[in-house]
């Protein structure tokens, strides 16, 4: 398969974002956390708990003649599938473990996804790409409206939506927003700022996975309560917090740009080096390097790229991706030339055809 | 890692089970976890995850366990009829089994949940229909109840009585965890 049509088929809508902070703001994601009285919660149920509730989600939502819904059942799907459904975060790493008995109800663009039988019974999913939380929040408001009417619920006056974990009692919402903040980082003001969020009652952390490290200066801002706050306050407040790490990041880039200016440009072009023409590009190096690339046009430096590129190369740098591009498993190493090797065709194909298409209209 | 007893499952809980050789260090994942027979945690594990978090701020110092061995009572009363967690289980696992479990601990959760929700324990947010709607019937039933009232002390017997049906009906409605249509 050519390169382009793997990558065309394989972005999903988050992945293109096109509003005013999409520099900065990558993808919206809003989890609802819902589980049916009459079961106990997954971490206790036994296989026939899981197939009665794993049918009834189902029966709901694909039982539509216009039903937009795909089934799978996460243990048909060969590793390296799952693995990419976890790099696209249609799944969790949890559910993508195939002794769950769980499964996920995707939409046909992807940006609803249902996983049936993780922590709790139902999780509601929906990302969008840029900032976009009334949205993505009407959008999972809608498919939890839809259940309900055909589902028991589990829902106490005084706790709000019963969860399998206290953290997720009340909404059982979980909003966040995957933020790209490489000068906040460069600056070393983004160790201030996560404490800072965090005593909000917001939590700040990299992107994939529980770690505190960012990758590719890629950070996940979501809120930490869910018991005593409407939706709509959660979802402000985020917004809130959102557009004020906006705009202190937007003045660190101008701040580095006036001050180092030189220093900034430096670093930036030997990332686009490196990414451009290195043998071996192990998946940390590639991270910084495309959070650098892409910095640098966001801030007018580097011109000839597009952005959408580097959006795709975050995603397909993943081990999953890689190899299913691959069409076969990889070594470590093999992983890294690989990896190298992907990138050098992207750009390299992307840059000459931007020239050429610049040339042609000149 | 892989959970040690079902080497299927991730282990996502580091557990110190006492034995009489001394304390051993389990590593389980979360549903072996929950069907563990006895075991605490090592609070100096790192990062601190919910469970952890959970039995380092109650267990031990679980006010509610404190209180009731100073007054001799045997150790922990509370358990799940449902799925059979006890307070002290959910504690260190920092999950609960189902639904049931919050009207098990009901009394207890409050204090829990302020802790994890920034002093808030009382939800606040969407409430699904079908459970509006029943509140709706409740309050309705109420309200009939204090006509009824006020009717009986002015001797109105027979719209009392009216009243009477009129709650008996809604009731019922309510018993078949029905619908509202007699609810404005
Ligand atoms: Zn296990
Ligand atoms: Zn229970």
């Amino acid at each position: 398969m050519s390169i382009e049509k793997f990558m065309r088929n394989a972005v999903t809508g988050w992945m293109t974002a096109h509003d005013e902070h999409s520099d900065i703001v990558m993808s919206t994601r809003i989890r609802l956390a819902r589980n049916l009285t009459g079961y106990h919660f997954p971490i206790a149920f036994t296989e026939e708990d899981a197939m009665a509730v794993d049918k009834a989600v189902a029966g709901v939502l694909l039982d539509a003649d216009d039903s937009k819904y795909t089934y799978t059942k996460v243990a048909d799907l060969p590793e390296l599938e799952r693995q990419v459904l976890v790099e696209k975060h249609l799944i969790s790493p949890h559910l993508a473990n195939p002794d769950r008995q769980g499964a996920v109800i995707l939409s046909e663009d992807e940006t609803i996804s249902v996983m049936v039988n993780e922590e709790d019974h139902i999780r509601i999913q929906c990302i969008y790409p840029g900032l976009q939380l009334e949205d993505a929040y009407n959008q999972a408001n809608e498919v939890d409206d839809h259940l309900e009417k055909e589902l028991p619920y589990a829902f106490d006056e005084d706790f709000g939506y019963l969860t399998s974990c206290p953290s997720n009692t009340g909404t059982g919402m979980r909003a966040s927003v995957m933020m790209h903040l490489p000068a906040l980082t460069m600056t070393k003001q983004i160790d201030r700022i996560i404490p800072a969020i965090s005593r909000l009652g917001m939590v700040v952390r990299g992107s994939y996975g529980e770690g505190s490290e960012a990758p590719g200066n890629v950070y996940q801002v979501s809120n930490q309560t869910t018991l005593g706050k409407t939706e709509q306050e959660i979802l402000v407040d985020l917004g809130n917090i959102t557009s004020r790490l906006i705009a202190h990041e937007r003045n660190s880039r101008e701040l580095l740009l006036a001050k180092s200016r030189v220093a900034l440009e430096n670093r930036l072009f030997r990332s686009l080096g490196t990414i451009s023409y290195a043998r071996l590009l192990p998946s940390g190096e590639a991270a910084r390097c495309l959070s650098d690339v892409r910095l640098g046009i966001d801030i007018g430096i580097i011109e000839d790229i597009d952005m959408s590129i580097l959006n795709e190369l975050m995603i397909f740098m993943q081990p999953g991706f890689l190899q299913q591009y691959a069409d076969v498993e990889l070594s470590q190493e093999e992983r890294d030339i690989f990896r190298a090797k992907l990138f050098r065709e992207r750009l390299h194909a992307e840059r000459t055809s931007a020239s050429a298409e610049k040339s042609s209209e000149e | 890692m892989i959970c040690e007893n079902c080497k299927e499952r991730p282990a996502s809980v580091i557990i110190t089970q006492e034995s009489v050789v001394g304390s051993v260090e389990r590593h389980l994942c979360d549903k072996c976890a929950f069907h563990t027979q006895t075991f605490h945690f090592d609070p100096n594990q790192e990062p601190l995850s919910i469970q952890q978090f959970l039995s380092h701020w109650f267990s031990g110092a679980d006010p509610f366990q404190a209180q009731q061995q100073a007054r001799g009572e045997s150790q922990p009363g509370l358990e799940c009829p449902s799925c059979g967690l006890t307070f002290q289980k959910f504690l260190d696992i920092g999950k609960f089994g189902c639904a049931t479990c919050y009207d098990t601990f009901r009394e207890k959760l409050p204090h829990v949940l302020r802790k994890l929700h920034n002093g808030h324990s009382i939800h606040g947010g969407k409430v699904p229909v079908s459970f509006n709607e029943m509140y709706a019937v409740k309050k309705k039933i109420e309200e009939i109840r204090v006509k009824m009232k006020v009717a009986i002390e002015a001797e109105h017997f027979e719209e009392a009585a009216a009243l009477r049906d009129e709650a008996n009906t809604l009731k019922q409605h309510l018993a078949q965890g029905g619908g509202t249509s007699d609810v404005d």
